[in-house]
């Protein structure tokens, strides 16, 4: 019965809404942009305030179209994350290898994500500026199994102590690393987040982020749209009732009064 | 980013309502510095969208500090022996209104580029309470929305249902073109003397005509003038969108949803957004005071003290504005244990599966001598993102603030579950308050001027409080857009913007 209302779509295709946080100056819209430019060759937005971006994900069995809000240049008020990730089904906390204090800061958001935004959000921790550090060349991200359960603290009172070599790592000349791979990614262990190491610059495991965001989004929370549903919700009225039809297509329509031009 | 206080702000709006959030998206691409600043914690204002979580937060707030709030007497009750819901698989509203198809909202929201970061969903069906059925049990029938509806019922008499084709076909006629040539009807009376009087429609049918013109009066009490239009626009709304329905909601907290991508759209042109900010005292400086033209200064609640060329908020946004004559409305938000599926059937070939049902209980329906306002339920399925899977989100109205009308909302939502729940559904957990504002047909409907101590201190009227969007917003939003761009304004450029970068839309 329902099938007779589809017509011919490909591949099923889902929005998802994602929101990026950090403090300011790890790299956050480089991130989006390397991202997005990948497919979209011409990307000739500046950023200014903060920005709102779209990019497709093309996985085996379905599109996931990622909307992007960035919150840049507006980290100080904090004011447009609770706007942005309410109903967000992802979440990018990005810090700078090279910079301690920010990785304090993601946790912070980490912690402030999982009070207050959707259950069942993904987060995917991400630590940029790879291309910094020695590891810059090789592609990193691969968490690390022996976990000492290091307390993540280290960073607590080093925000300004800037020459301090972190301990376990190599700290060889023209390494400008300051977080372990290890610290960072038994963090999100603990926490049950994505981890990578990425760079903008180079693009190292940048595309890798968002194809693993979403791998991760479960296929209930596609259908049933953003941060429906308890964490296990499974629906006793779903299956008959794809979410995709109860959308009202309001650009369609209206174009013809509304002077609207490339909603095709 | 330099400090709040060394930018010269060009706009400074207080409140994130739906009112600010259009004046925002509104000066989006102004190239103004705006300054945009809520008291509260939250998006929104008297449109924000909570968790249970927050909704208890913000009912304690607004007994705490009924200043700053325009809702009165806010409890939440939880029946004994609820298990603790998942706070955060829920998002209420406090803005649960529909928008009819030929809203201006809606076109405005297309041409200004952010309806692609809305989802809409249909309200579908009218129901109304019927007193009894054969066996003396209550029923809720359907209300023919359209021709095609009346044809195919099976309850209205094959006289009454000429009757009323006549008055549909009547209200269905375009406008004449010619003014002077139009006779003018008279409208001046109740909506029912006017049905009889003219159509000779059956009283049985009066309610349920009422409730499409979302009157909040009984019927003796709303007069043809407001209803008749009222009653066009709804007839007018069906289809616009697909076949089946003619108002919509949007998905994920209705109003709430709108503020926000109004600020969003702000913040995405270069706007200043700043939580936990309410401005605190105003200062007007004389032109002496400094050689530029920044005219007031404002203290925050967060210790900036900043200087901007315009103020705009509501009454309870800026310090100092007194309080408005505010209608009172009983209004209360529940969650049942029950999908109502029978609620949203699909209401034509090929239309979407409604997300929200309208549900009336006449004021006669309840049992007590007076002539009682409408209890009108606004039912959103799981599909609005509200709620769980397995249940609904009912919003309750009725024009008689206090515990009177909670006890008719109540008493409402309890026979809305007799009648179309499975036996063993139950409120899980509702939030009750009074919420002050303009009634569309009450006494201080057109007191809708613009009040503030300068020409540069614009105050929005107090939200209303029809159960439709109330197109009346725009122009508002219009009128403080006008002012603040002054030489600047082109009408044309009013919320018609180009796209930002190039969106993908293909779907």
């Amino acid at each position: 019965m329902s099938e007779s209302t589809s017509t011919n779509t490909p591949k099923p295709s889902s929005s998802v809404k994602l929101v990026l946080l950090g403090e300011a100056a790890v790299g956050k819209s480089s991130l989006v942009l390397r991202f997005v430019n990948n497919d979209f060759q011409e990307n000739k937005e500046p950023t200014i305030g903060a920005a709102f971006l779209t990019q497709k994900c093309s996985l085996p069995t379905r599109t996931i179209k990622f909307e992007i809000w960035d919150t840049a240049g507006q980290e100080r008020f904090a004011s447009l994350a609770p706007m942005y990730y309410r109903n967000a089904q992802a979440a990018l906390v990005v810090y700078d290898v090279t910079k301690p204090s920010s990785l304090t800061k993601a946790k912070h958001w980490v912690a402030e994500l999982q009070r207050q935004a959707s259950p069942g959000i993904v987060i995917a921790l991400v630590g940029n500026k790879l291309d910094l550090t020695n590891d810059g060349n090789e592609a990193s991200g691969e968490p690390q199994a022996d976990g000492e359960q290091q307390p993540p603290a280290a960073t607590a009172d080093g925000d300004d102590a800037a020459g301090e070599p972190q301990e376990e790592q190599d700290a060889t000349p023209g390494d400008a690393r300051k977080v372990s791979t290890r610290e960072a990614s038994s963090y999100a262990d603990e926490e049950g987040l994505l981890f990578f190491e990425t760079s903008a610059k180079t693009g190292v495991n940048v595309v890798e982020v968002f194809t693993a965001i979403a791998n991760a989004i479960p296929e209930s929370s596609l259908k049933s749209g953003r941060g429906a549903g308890a964490g296990t919700g499974q629906t006793t009225l779903g299956g008959g009732r794809p979410a995709e039809d109860s959308r009202v297509n309001l650009g369609d329509r209206s174009t013809a009064t509304a002077k609207e031009g490339c909603a095709c | 980013m330099e400090p709040l206080a060394e930018t010269p702000w060009d706009v400074t709006i207080s409140g994130t309502g739906l009112a600010q959030s259009l004046l925002a998206l509104a000066l989006s691409r102004s190239g103004k510095k705006v300054l945009h600043v809520d008291q509260n914690s939250y998006y929104g204002g008297s449109e924000a969208a909570f968790s249970l979580q927050e909704a208890q937060e913000w009912a304690s707030k607004v007994n705490g500090d009924p200043e700053h709030y325009p809702f009165e007497d806010a409890t939440v009750y939880l029946p004994e022996g609820t298990p603790q819901l998942p706070t955060r698989s829920y998002t209420v509203t406090l803005s649960p209104h529909l928008i009819y198809s030929k809203s201006r909202l809606l076109p405005t929201l297309v041409a200004s580029k952010v309806y692609r970061q809305l989802e809409f969903q249909a309200v579908g069906s009218w129901w109304i309470h019927r007193p009894s059925g054969v066996d003396g049990t209550s029923v809720l029938y359907r209300v023919p929305g359209s021709r095609e509806d009346v044809f195919a019922d099976d309850i209205i008499s094959v006289k009454s249902k000429r009757t009323l084709m006549r008055f549909l076909r009547h209200i269905g006629k375009p406008p004449p073109d010619n003014d002077s040539e139009a006779e003018e009807e008279n409208l001046a009376m109740s909506l029912p003397e006017y049905l009889t009087s003219k159509f000779q429609v059956p009283a049985e049918l009066h309610e349920p005509l009422l409730s499409l013109s979302l009157s909040q009066a009984s019927p003796g009490q709303t007069s043809a003038e407001y209803a008749v239009p009222r009653i066009k626009r709804h007839l007018a709304s069906i289809g616009v969108f697909g076949p089946g329905f003619g108002s919509l909601l949007a998905k994920w907290g209705g109003g709430s949803e709108i503020s926000q991508v109004g600020c969003r759209a702000l913040a995405v042109g270069g706007g200043v957004y700043v939580l936990n900010a309410g401005v605190e005292s105003i200062y007007n400086l004389h032109q002496s005071d400094n050689g530029d033209d920044m005219r007031v200064q404002l203290h925050l609640s967060n210790d900036e003290t900043i200087k901007t060329k315009f103020l705009v908020g509501s009454n309870w946004d800026l310090p100092g504005q007194g309080r408005p004559a505010c209608d009172k409305v009983a209004r209360s938000i529940t969650v049942v244990s029950s999908a109502l599926e029978s609620l949203f059937p699909v209401t034509a070939e090929g239309g979407p599966i409604p997300a929200g049902a309208v549900v009336v209980f006449p004021g006669s329906s309840f049992d007590q001598s007076d002539d009682l306002p409408p209890v009108y339920l606004l039912v959103h399925s799981s599909e609005t993102g509200e709620c769980p899977p397995g249940q609904c989100v009912v919003y309750g109205s009725v024009s008689h603030a206090g515990a009177g009308g909670q006890s008719l909302i109540e008493s409402a939502v309890h026979r809305l579950l007799q009648t179309n729940a499975e036996p063993d559904a139950k409120v899980l957990w509702s939030l009750r308050y009074t919420q002050l504002g303009l009634s569309s047909n009450g006494a201080n409907a057109h007191s809708s001027k613009f009040e503030g101590p300068s020409s540069n201190i614009l105050c929005f009227p107090p939200p209303s409080l029809d159960l439709g969007f109330d197109d009346a917003l725009i122009d508002r939003v219009k009128e403080v857009w006008k002012s603040v761009m002054g030489d600047e304004a082109n009408e044309q450029e009013f919320m018609n913007f180009e796209e930002r970068e190039h969106a993908d839309d293909d779907d």
